[in-house]
């Protein structure tokens, strides 16, 4: 875990918090989130019970446009993209299709669509298309995996990701409306520490 | 005669002449695997043949291993099914408890985390009554397993070790009245036991388990039963061509006091009861028959001597 910049897990019962320790680390490796995540808290205390995990990520990667994963040429009304990344490139062609219809979306060979359109190819500002959000897949990784930390019986659970800045709370009995005090107290604690 | 729990691993080639042997003096194979090329027998060993055997699988390369569990069923009770509790360390200890012989069943409990919720329900408190020992996977705080192991102990005859993450002194402290045994710093973990310490912890479990089996075996000693669970699962074998059918691994399961049979209760209860152990002398005289819990099995606890007066 030496990359992250803060990682602490505390707990009101030292033995099972240093056990806990172990499991966020091998959980946050095993989910491939090292490079992702920053700084991360989690506070444990069995006896309420409650599970407290806050945490920073690093940037946020931007929404990945065509350009991104795809060399971009123009022939009159011919658009052709030379893929580069072939990790979006289902999502692209939904996106393709959805947009120009599929009788005009052709893919000869595995690396090259050919896009027929009636205008002018180079106005088709295609090189701009969103096809995927990264950050949204980071989320949902990064709430499975405090999930999978969590101890098992905390079924009833809270969580937001905003900015960079995410928290995770879960309990076996019912939380507050309002966790944001404790939730507040883990930030400072955690900013006190930087 | 004084029958000894041994593993044999040796080569396909000849292995029919361990397993005569075996027959010929006296003993019982409970379990046989043939794993690529390799043989692993498990079995019951008169303990004057022991070096005979030894001499006999020497030219064969095959190797005799005194395995205390073999001969024993043994409930792994995981909190539940779920990623928190499989495949460590539930897998892991129900496999290394397989290597010293042990037949382990992994009993995933359906709402079975969680200190105030967690629940054992009728079937499971069954099932784990069936097996000669259970061992309970709890998490790593004691405010849990402290608040907890009254629910999960309600009902439980077997002995059960108590497995967790805070420290056997910890787990004694906390756990009252008294488990039949302990394991501390084996609680919650999600990678696999594979360094020296982790493998050390596992051998402590064995450890365990053979101390407590070697207790019920002292306490079966006093007053033997009717029938060796192993003589009887050969006549089971002898005697109920259906059972060669069945594709389990283990069709007959061999206890510590009785053995669990996987054909279905209703068409075969009947056929076993009547099957005659010796001259006059049948299955339902020295055992009772019940169905088991687990799918439709049957399962058979022989009775003791001061039962039936008799010792077959």
């Amino acid at each position: 875990m030496s990359t992250l910049e803060y990682f602490e897990v505390d707990s009101t019962e030292p033995v099972g918090g240093q056990l806990y320790r172990r499991i966020a680390s091998t959980v946050i490796t095993d989910h491939n989130l090292l490079k992702v995540l920053e700084r991360l808290r989690i506070f444990i205390d069995p006896a309420i019970p409650i599970f407290i995990a806050v945490g920073v990520t690093r940037t946020v990667p931007r929404t990945i446009t065509v350009s991104d994963l795809a060399g971009v040429t123009f022939d009159e009304q011919k658009i052709t993209l030379s893929i580069a990344d072939e990790t979006y490139l289902a999502n692209l062609l939904q996106f393709l299709w959805k947009e120009y219809g599929k009788d005009h979306v052709n893919q000869p060979d595995r690396f090259t669509i050919e896009v027929q359109i009636s205008g002018d190819a180079a106005e088709s500002g295609i090189e701009d298309l969103a096809v995927a959000d990264p950050s949204e897949g980071l989320y949902k990784d990064l709430i499975y995996s405090m999930q999978v930390i969590c101890p098992e019986g905390y079924k009833v659970k809270k969580q937001n990701f905003n900015n960079g800045r995410f928290w995770f709370v879960a309990s076996e009995n019912t939380l507050p409306e309002d966790v944001s005090s404790l939730v507040t107290e883990q930030f400072e604690i955690m900013g006190a520490a930087s | 005669m004084i029958l000894v729990p041994i593993t044999y691993k040796g080569g396909v080639f000849r292995h029919d002449e361990i397993l005569d042997l075996i027959e010929d003096v006296g003993g019982y194979i409970i379990q046989k695997h043939m794993i690529a090329q390799e043989v692993v027998l498990q079995a019951l060993v008169p303990k004057d043949d022991i070096d005979t055997l030894k001499k006999v699988s020497r030219p064969l390369a095959g190797e005799v291993i005194p395995a205390p569990l073999v001969g024993t069923e043994i409930a792994v009770v995981s909190m539940s099914v779920e990623i928190h509790h499989l495949p460590h360390a539930s897998c892991d200890i129900a496999e290394y408890l397989r290597t010293a012989g042990a037949k382990t069943n992994m009993v995933g409990l359906a709402r079975g985390f969680g200190k105030r919720i967690g629940l054992l329900s009728d079937e499971e408190r069954d099932i784990i009554n069936e097996h000669d020992l259970a061992i309970y996977l709890f998490g790593n705080f004691e405010t849990c397993i402290k608040e907890k192991m009254p629910t999960f102990r309600r009902g439980i005859k077997v002995p059960f070790i108590v497995c967790g993450g805070p420290s056997k002194e910890a787990l004694k402290k906390i756990i009252d009245p008294p488990a039949a045994g302990y394991i501390g710093g084996m609680g919650r973990f999600m990678h696999r036991t594979k360094e020296p310490h982790e493998i050390a912890m596992l051998d402590e479990i064995v450890a365990e388990v053979s101390r407590i089996i070697d207790q019920k075996r002292a306490m079966i000693a006093k007053d033997p039963l009717s029938v060796t669970p192993a003589r009887l699962m050969d006549i089971i074998l002898e005697n109920v061509p259906d059972i060669h059918e069945v594709t389990s691994p283990v069709p007959v399961v061999v206890q510590m006091d009785g053995l669990r049979v996987k054909l279905p209760y209703d068409p075969f209860a009947k056929e076993i009861k009547n099957i005659e152990v010796e001259s006059g002398i049948r299955i339902v005289d020295i055992c009772d028959i019940h169905p088991s819990r687990m799918r439709d099995y049957i399962l058979l606890k022989v009775k003791p001597f001061s039962e039936t007066g008799m010792l077959v």
